[in-house]
């Protein structure tokens, strides 16, 4: 309920934004009022991390005291941060530390992982990184997953989600930008696949509207896109450090598709590239369009 | 009034050696317990617990893999020290640590009558010979009957699959069908037994019920006969029983003994011991029980003096059987079609040696399939021909092998897999993988997917893709990513078997062709 109210609201208010947006992104820097994307860049991810989610007003306006929140990294790989695979697992613990200092009562940290488990827990470092930080740590627990029919979709009419993000109060995405080669990139609106139960593979088939689908239910408050690697190639899970490129960069806002659209610029491409992007504008799931968005940059 | 205080002191003492022989035989069993549990990953890249420390005691181990393989165990000096101690002390691994015994006496507690003892003793030392005789003709067997290697065996691939089974579903119908303060106490519990003893994955092998089975009947001989399985049949028995024929540590009777016979009864190894001419020192396990239940006191452990113990008569017909039966099951064993082909789906674990020195190797202990993090690692049926049952095999369908993962390696107690570093490992291919083309959702059916290309591993995708144009029923041309494999950078581990999905009969397979360990099993020039 009390989600919902505050997508409604942040909804309104970002509309309300667009027009003074497209002039602040013209300006390209500070700008009145809120961004909608804020992108850090810095030698330390987590200064660089928390720098981004405060340009965009703190985190104080995403987690609320007492509530339940989800961080979702990206963790489906057995390997290690350097390759670029997995969220960058500073970037991670940066994040569950702010939502436990704007008083989250509780902060989850879980993927549903490609690879073993238990292997891309370790390997990614993010389990080490997040527990440190305070948060709850878990595996999937496959019983927990909880048929959802989703309203206006195109290809999953109704789909299992994972009850732990369906009933958090606030759900907060760490994507890592990275290539993939049946979706070109994958930053946040992929992400998402890993709280989706049954035979995921499926969904390749159609994966555009897919991962539009998912974005229909699974609404973050706030995305924060680790960019401090990228994977430029052999995608999602690389292996290669010569297909890694450092970026020290950290881009976080309220409406994935825009984050995921910067995410484009990143590799040279542009959103609309991006079937997913175009589809989810399409479906007025977010904003693609980086000239019609307040976008701030800072030096962390 | 004096002889009567004595015999107390006496029984309090010995009472304390029983309880003593109890809490080894309980510290040892929780002790194997502990480490089969920890044959599990928790994501690092090297296990902790020195989990193979049972079969790295074992001698008999070490003794088929010197003449079969004519190489010594990963570990085989822990198993001199097994060998020193029966020396001096008897066959005290019998009575006071081996996990596979206490598991024995803990069901030869429900039979309550007397034991009526078989007069079959001298078959363990025909089963001992005939491992012995058909490992000098290299021919494997030793891991069907090792206690250690039948026992973890048979606790991965029946028991703790059943016992993960059974827990999971008695706390997954409370969670799932259960009032809400039900699973509010049921969850936490399930949780702390997920920590700690549950599997992290459900287990599931193929055979288990038939590996299972035969377990039970071991386990099930005691109701007939306490230790039925020691005193008959185990080849680890008679070797140390052999051993211990000259122990410097020996039972000892004084004048006292009345031949009342009350420790005929107790006698775990069925050693004669009321008979002080006929006592068979092979066959005592050093218990104690008979020092413990002598109403004269008469009976203690201690230097062992007097005359050379019986000598044990087999009869020639019986080692003459013995012998030719383990060198006729050399031939026997190898006369199926396996040697004509290759066989696909004998896709051995990554490190496996060549297939010849593989069998002669490996004794199918089941620890390799127990630690495999994806539960792929099955024991092979006929695969490897009639010797090779029981070895592990990988089945992608079931699981994949994680290409980071060198677990395997790690437990293996015999080098039959050998160790591999990460970087090592990594570059040694299991099989190839190879597209179906009349299955694929893409090639045959124009369909999006490409999940085999994400999913491989290798830095550089083994499997990769390229744009095909097809013209649809309808005439119009369908743009499609068409997954290829780089058979040269393919390790055949599998993931894309696994995880295509197509659901039953996968549009892409692995099978053997192309691995490392082989010369004659490969496809490239």
């Amino acid at each position: 309920m009390k989600r919902r109210d505050f997508i409604i609201s942040t909804g309104v208010a970002g509309a309300g934004m667009l027009v003074p947006g497209a002039l602040g992104a013209l300006a390209s820097t500070a700008a009145e009022g809120a961004p909608d994307l804020a992108i850090a860049t810095g030698d330390d991810p987590a200064k660089t991390t928390r720098a981004a989610v405060e340009a965009l007003g703190g985190m104080d306006l995403f987690v609320n005291k007492g509530e339940k929140v989800v961080v979702k990294p990206n963790m489906a790989w057995d390997r290690t941060p350097e390759y670029a695979a997995n969220s960058n697992p500073a970037v991670v613990a940066e994040v569950v530390k702010m939502c436990l200092e704007s008083g989250a009562s509780q902060v989850l940290v879980f993927d549903r992982s490609v690879n073993d488990p238990r292997r891309c827990y370790e390997q990614s470092g993010i389990r080490a990184a997040a527990e440190a930080a305070g948060a709850k740590v878990v595996h999937i627990d496959g019983r927990r997953f909880r048929k959802v029919s989703i309203p206006g979709a195109t290809v999953l009419k109704t789909w299992e989600f994972y009850s732990e993000v369906l009933d958090a109060d606030a759900l907060i995405n760490v994507p890592i930008a990275k290539h993939h080669g049946l979706a070109r990139l994958t930053m946040g609106m992929k992400n998402w696949m890993g709280v989706i139960g049954k035979r995921r593979s499926v969904i390749h088939q159609k994966l555009d509207a897919a991962l539009v689908d998912i974005s229909r239910v699974i609404r973050p408050r706030l995305t924060v896109l680790d960019a401090v690697r990228i994977l430029t190639a052999n995608g999602p899970q690389g292996g290669s450090l010569g297909d890694v490129k450092r970026l020290d960069t950290v881009v976080a806002g309220t409406d994935q598709v825009s984050v995921d659209s910067f995410g484009a610029s990143l590799f040279g491409l542009k959103g609309s590239d991006l079937g997913y992007v175009r589809e989810a504008e399409a479906a007025g799931l977010g904003t693609a369009d980086l000239s019609a968005l307040n976008i701030v940059r800072i030096k962390a | 009034m004096k002889s009567g205080m004595r015999s107390v002191i006496k029984s309090m003492k010995t009472k304390k050696l029983t309880l003593a022989r109890r809490l080894s035989q309980g510290f040892f069993l929780l002790l194997f317990l502990f480490l089969f549990i920890e044959t599990e990953s928790k994501g690092a890249d090297e296990l902790g617990p020195p989990v193979r420390l049972f079969l790295d005691f074992d001698p008999l181990i070490l003794i088929t893999t010197l003449l079969a393989a004519h190489k010594a165990a990963v570990a085989f000096y822990l198993s001199l020290i097994l060998i020193a101690i029966t020396l001096v002390f008897g066959r005290v691994f019998c009575g006071w640590a081996c996990p596979l015994g206490t598991l024995h006496n803990l069901v030869g507690l429900f039979k309550k009558h007397a034991d009526p003892v078989l007069k079959i003793q001298w078959l363990k030392y025909l089963v001992l010979v005939f491992l012995l005789v058909s490992s000098l003709f290299t021919l494997q067997l030793v891991g069907f009957l090792d206690p250690i290697s039948l026992l973890i065996r048979s606790l991965s691939l029946s028991v703790y699959p059943l016992f993960a089974k059974a827990i999971s579903s008695v706390f997954d119908t409370a969670f799932e069908y259960g009032p809400a303060w039900l699973s509010a106490m049921s969850e936490p519990v399930y949780g702390a037994l997920k920590e700690s003893v549950l599997p992290f994955n459900e287990p599931h092998y193929r055979q288990a019920v038939f590996i299972g089975f035969l377990f039970m009947l071991v386990l099930l001989a005691n109701l007939y006969e306490r230790r039925f399985w020691c005193r008959h049949l185990c080849p680890l028995g008679a070797l140390l029983g052999l051993l211990s024929r000259n122990a410097m540590v020996s039972r000892r009777v004084s004048e006292g003994c009345t031949g009342c016979g009350a420790c005929e009864a107790v006698c775990q190894g069925a050693a004669k011991p009321h008979v002080p001419a006929a006592y068979r020192v092979e066959e005592c396990f050093a218990c104690n029980n008979c020092d413990d239940v002598c109403p004269e006191g008469a009976v203690f452990f201690g230097r062992r003096r007097g005359a050379a113990p019986l000598p044990i008569d087999l009869g020639r017909r019986k080692l003459v059987t013995a012998t030719l039966a383990g060198v006729v099951a050399v031939p026997l064993l190898r006369i199926g079609p396996k040697e004509l082909r290759p066989e696909p789906l004998l896709i051995r674990p990554p490190g496996a040696l060549a297939e010849r020195e593989f069998l002669r190797t490996c004794v199918r202990c089941g620890e390799c399939m127990k630690v495999c993090i994806t539960g792929g690692l099955q024991p092979a049926f006929l695969e490897a021909g009639a010797e090779g049952l029981w070895t592990p095999v990988l089945v992608p369908r079931i699981g994949y092998c994680e290409y980071r993962c060198t677990l395997c390696g790690q437990v293996c107690p015999t080098g039959a897999i050998e160790r591999l570093e990460v970087d090592k490992k990594v570059r040694v291919k299991i099989g190839l993988a190879m597209v179906d083309k009349g299955r694929c959702l893409p090639w045959a059916h124009g369909i999006p997917c490409i999940v085999c290309e994400e999913v491989c591993p290798t830095p550089k995708k083994a499997v990769w893709f390229r744009e095909e144009s097809f013209e649809d029923r309808r005439g119009r041309i369908v743009k499609l990513k068409v997954p290829m494999v780089d058979l040269k950078l393919c390790t055949g581990c599998g993931i894309c078997e696994t995880l295509c999905p197509v659901p039953d009969w996968p549009a892409i397979r692995v099978t053997s062709v192309g691995e490392s360990r082989s010369e004659d099993n490969q496809l490239l020039i």
